[in-house]
């Protein structure tokens, strides 16, 4: 976890602030300094009893993870545990099914010109919001906020009947705009964060020096940005591939993306192929959170 | 803040793209579904339509529906009180942990599984859950029951599969909240004599309300829209509202009572997202624009 080390000056300064602020006085100080150990003493089954709730809790959200890696790798044709052996006939099933593989292309074609979309329109939408004081303000950002809690399902609804009113079909640009429309607030948000974090005396200094306003922006501003929308294009390439409720309704068969072959093949089919596809997805949001931390850091999405 | 907040200029036109898209993709869509759901038939089709509140009386007539519709919630509420009962330790965990690379690790803990897809995590947990899956294997081979528990293909396997993927929400949500109270307020309490534990319950846990609250309408909202989850570990057994409004396009192709059936949806979630930004709001004072 080198990158984090990147985190450390801000983070310790804080925290010396913080404790600065608490140190008016030497008094308060000695107390800070005396409260852990005779608090330790005191509580240390309450301590056991709330590190082993944290660890079942982690346990619960990580094992599932694990126990598809676990099946993808047993090569017995159906779900069994204990695992009787390593195999990868599973991943090699599902790198020649010709469905699968369509699917896996299909998805990473959406997610492709999704991430394109959102990114130009939500960074844009972003800096015209954070710089261009657009009237209601507020009342855009909210809605451009909204898919992130409205049900998708609905906008996959809506959508769908949109397009058999209009009659048009299933056409894949219909797909990426219902898909640019749930992943543009991860952008945005990632965005203005970085904007709202600017310091925005880099701007006027660079006024200050004569560059004109749009030279200001192209080497002042957008270079600084950078990590955000980069961040939130990471998010919508992810948001996009995993998306299901808006694909459900608005998927042609035969042309798929990878999480409705997997839900139409699960339906039926409980077995190692799955655990495979399941991996190679796994892997990817893996290379993803990896790439947000080496970017703008995880920390930096967590406090927005 | 203040240099910018001056007056609008040109980079306002930067929003005019997305406010587009949302428009006619976004406004003009949800708004047609308004329209069909109050319509007789399709215009497109049907040559004579008209205007109706047929679709709405079905919902209201039939104790069928309603019992959709309150299966629904109960789902959501289930998995909003677990969620809320085992993400809160982890917030405080995440919120109070010392070192940097704890938080890290605790941090790529919580967001892992949030960007595993969600059939991903749902046959994870049919691998787990089924009859010949993981847990009932063990609590076979270690003889504790002889025949299969049955943990899915009920609600209580949807609770499950829901939680797992809605609790991270409610552990971000929560940790926001919770890193926001000053330590020293509960040191100064503990100092005064409290134990942790009262500590906790008469400062940490009231200031923390506004996080529970908001955490619990986030999660309330997602779990009740959620399709995947309840048709694969509710085995087709278990109908809620997004099954039934698939199931009006895909098998009846309805598209008016569908349409409906969304409407009833998108109230109740309208009414949580309002209720939601107002308490986050509340909280920060900060939230959204600052």
């Amino acid at each position: 976890m080198s990158p984090a080390a990147q985190h450390t000056p801000s983070q310790q300064l804080s925290r010396e602030l913080a404790a600065a602020g608490s140190t008016s006085g030497t008094r308060n100080s000695a107390n800070v300094q005396r409260r852990p150990s005779a608090a330790r003493k005191r509580t240390r089954p309450g301590r056991v009893l709330y590190l082993a709730v944290n660890i079942a809790v982690l346990t619960f959200l990580l094992a599932p993870i694990a126990i598809v890696v676990v099946f993808a790798l047993n090569p017995t044709p159906f779900i069994q545990f204990p695992p009787v052996g390593v195999s990868l006939r599973w991943f090699h099933k599902f790198f020649a099914a010709r469905d699968f593989m369509h699917a896996l292309g299909f998805s990473l074609e959406v997610a492709a010109l999704t991430t394109s979309c959102a990114t130009l329109l939500g960074g844009c939408a972003a800096l015209a919001i954070a710089r261009g004081n657009p009237p209601g303000a507020r009342v855009v950002l909210a809605i451009m906020l909204s898919p992130l809690m409205l049900p998708a399902i609905l906008t996959g609804l809506a959508l769908f009947q949109t397009y058999v009113l209009l009659d048009v079909g299933r056409p894949l640009w219909g797909l990426v705009a219902g898909h640019t429309l749930v992943t543009i607030p991860y952008v945005v948000r990632t965005t203005l964060a970085v904007l709202h974090n600017f310091d925005l005396r880099l701007e006027e200094a660079a006024r200050n020096l004569g560059a004109s306003p749009s030279r200001t922006f192209f080497e002042v501003t957008l270079p600084l940005v950078k990590p955000g929308v980069l961040a939130g294009a990471i998010f919508a390439f992810i948001v996009s591939f995993d998306q299901f409720p808006v694909s459900l309704f608005l998927v042609s068969p035969g042309n798929e993306t990878l999480p409705i072959t997997l839900f139409n093949y699960l339906k039926f089919d409980l077995d190692g192929t799955i655990g495979a596809a399941s991996v190679v997805s796994i892997l990817l949001a893996l290379l993803v959170v990896i790439a947000l931390d080496r970017t703008v850091g995880l920390r930096a999405y967590v406090k927005l | 803040m203040s240099t910018a907040a001056a007056r609008t200029n040109g980079l306002a036109l930067f929003l005019l793209p997305s406010v587009l898209l949302f428009a006619l993709f976004f406004f003009v869509p949800i708004g047609l579904m308004a329209v069909m759901s109050l319509l007789t038939g399709n215009p497109v089709v049907a040559p004579h339509v008209g205007f109706t509140a047929r679709h709405y009386l079905r919902i209201i007539n039939d104790p069928y529906y309603l019992e959709v519709i309150w299966t629904t919630i109960r789902i959501g509420l289930w998995t909003t009180l677990v969620s809320l009962l085992i993400g809160y330790p982890l917030a405080h965990w995440m919120a109070r942990i010392r070192s940097r690379a704890g938080h890290a690790a605790l941090l790529m803990a919580v967001l892992a599984p949030m960007l595993t897809g969600i059939v991903v995590r749902t046959f994870a947990w049919m691998a787990l859950l089924s009859d010949t899956g993981v847990i009932n294997q063990t609590l076979i081979s270690l003889g504790l029951v002889i025949r299969p528990v049955q943990l899915m293909y009920n609600e209580t396997g949807i609770v499950i599969g829901l939680v797992h993927i809605y609790v991270p929400f409610m552990v971000l949500t929560l940790t926001g909240v919770i890193g926001r109270i000053d330590e020293r307020l509960e040191q100064a309490a503990e100092n005064l004599g409290a134990s942790p534990l009262r500590s906790f319950l008469e400062v940490t846990l009231p200031l923390s309300l506004p996080g529970i609250l908001a955490g619990s309408l986030l999660v309330f909202a997602l779990s009740i829209s959620a399709y995947v989850t309840p048709i694969l570990l509710g085995g087709f057994q278990v109908m809620t509202l997004p099954i039934l409004i698939y199931q009006q396009i895909s098998a009846n192709f309805n598209i008016g009572f569908a349409a409906a059936l969304g409407m009833v949806l998108l109230l109740v979630s309208l009414i949580l997202i309002v209720a939601y930004n107002r308490v986050l709001g509340l909280v920060s004072g900060q939230h959204d624009l600052q």
